[in-house]
């Protein structure tokens, strides 16, 4: 997998490179600078149908839509990383608060009825451990 | 409440037998999954009218489903092997430029996609044309290529206006890049025309040569003019003309 990203990447980074080039003759262009530009322009179709060529094998790739506004406002994509991090472990923590409080609550309950309903809770303990796990 | 009591159904049963016969865990009544369900069954005795037996102890007694292994609880970020990417991005600087991320590519990127109709969003919402054969273009179709000798006004000139961390470096990096241009033109011409060089460097030999000398002819000009007109001048031709 790793690979496959690895050949796209050197296909991209020669396409870039390319343009480039072509960008700076074209800026202050010379007549002798013409010929160049046309074989410039013949690479960038050549090197075009070689990206397209990988296309199939990077088919079953999954980008979250969210990355890509990240990309337009001009920041930083390692940032919707964090973002989401950040995210899953703030409500890791906050799940865990009522998971934990909610816990606490049964055990108080579970006292506070033991002295109001004694003989019902016998009965109750008694039923949950034939049950199953309590 | 009617709602939730359920009559028995005796299945196998003929219907003249009683439940009363039967008893209450007869097969005749099927055992069914008892979750959320009231346990009670109504005796229907003749001659007395109709009650309802509470048969199991309490109301609304679910089964309890098994534990999951995962829950909101666990600590997710250990249980997926992320605390390694946690620390390298919560506790290192993420920088917020696009240009952080990608340093080597050209042109201001930082910019929003929208202002130069650049965006992927517009990609993705108006997918251009595919699934067509990209061939190498004909001579006439290169002949609209065909450029004027010159430079470009400096509002089209994208590939110089690099990102602001770069500034510093701009300024050597356009007068290389122009000599570049010229360079790079040079060297590909010269790859298929070996007896143009000499005549090439020839040309622009003096060229070089003389910019320098109008470099310094220039700056020693414009240190005569500030040597006029400075206050201390000033001063002493006053002190002259009174005296």
């Amino acid at each position: 997998m790793a690979e496959k990203f690895e050949a796209l990447e050197q296909q991209l980074e020669l396409f870039i490179e390319n343009t480039r080039q072509m960008g700076i003759i074209v800026s202050d262009f010379q007549p002798q600078g013409q010929n160049v530009l046309n074989q410039k322009i013949q690479t960038m179709v050549s090197e075009m149908n070689e990206i397209d060529k990988m296309r199939s094998q990077i088919d079953n790739v999954l980008v979250p839509m969210e990355v890509f506004d990240y990309i337009d406002q001009g920041r930083n994509p390692n940032l919707y990383t964090k973002d989401c991090l950040e995210k899953a472990l703030a409500k890791n923590e906050h799940v865990k608060g009522k998971t934990d409080n909610l816990k606490r609550f049964k055990a108080m309950l579970l006292v506070e009825l033991s002295k109001v309903f004694p003989n019902e809770m016998e009965m109750y303990r008694a039923l949950k451990q034939g049950r199953g796990p309590t | 409440m009617a709602d939730l009591i359920r009559r028995p159904e005796p299945m196998q049963s003929s219907p003249r037998s009683s439940p009363r016969d039967r008893g209450s865990r007869s097969p005749a009544y099927p055992r069914q999954d008892s979750s959320g369900t009231l346990k009670t069954t109504i005796s229907l005795v003749p001659g007395k009218t109709p009650s309802v037996i509470h048969t199991g102890s309490f109301y609304l007694v679910k089964d309890i489903p098994d534990e999951a292994e995962i829950t909101g609880s666990t600590n997710l970020l250990s249980y997926y092997n992320l605390e390694h990417s946690y620390n390298r991005f919560l506790n290192k600087k993420v920088k917020e430029e696009l240009s952080a991320f990608l340093p080597h590519l050209p042109g201001n990127i930082d910019s929003p996609g929208i202002q130069d109709n650049s965006s992927l969003r517009s990609l993705i919402e108006k997918i251009p044309i595919m699934n067509k054969d990209m061939n190498q273009l004909s001579g006439s179709a290169l002949s609209g290529f065909r450029l004027h000798p010159g430079a470009l006004p400096e509002q089209y000139q994208t590939m110089n206006q690099m990102t602001q961390k770069k500034k510093k470096h701009k300024r050597k990096s356009k007068e290389s890049e122009k000599g570049s241009a010229l360079q790079l033109a040079q060297d590909i011409s010269t790859a298929d025309n070996p007896s143009a060089e000499p005549e090439a460097r020839k040309n622009k030999r003096p060229k070089r040569e003389d910019e320098p000398k109008d470099s310094k002819k220039k700056k020693k000009k414009e240190k005569k003019k500030k040597k006029k007109h400075s206050p201390d001048t000033a001063g002493t031709n006053g002190a002259e003309a009174a005296s």
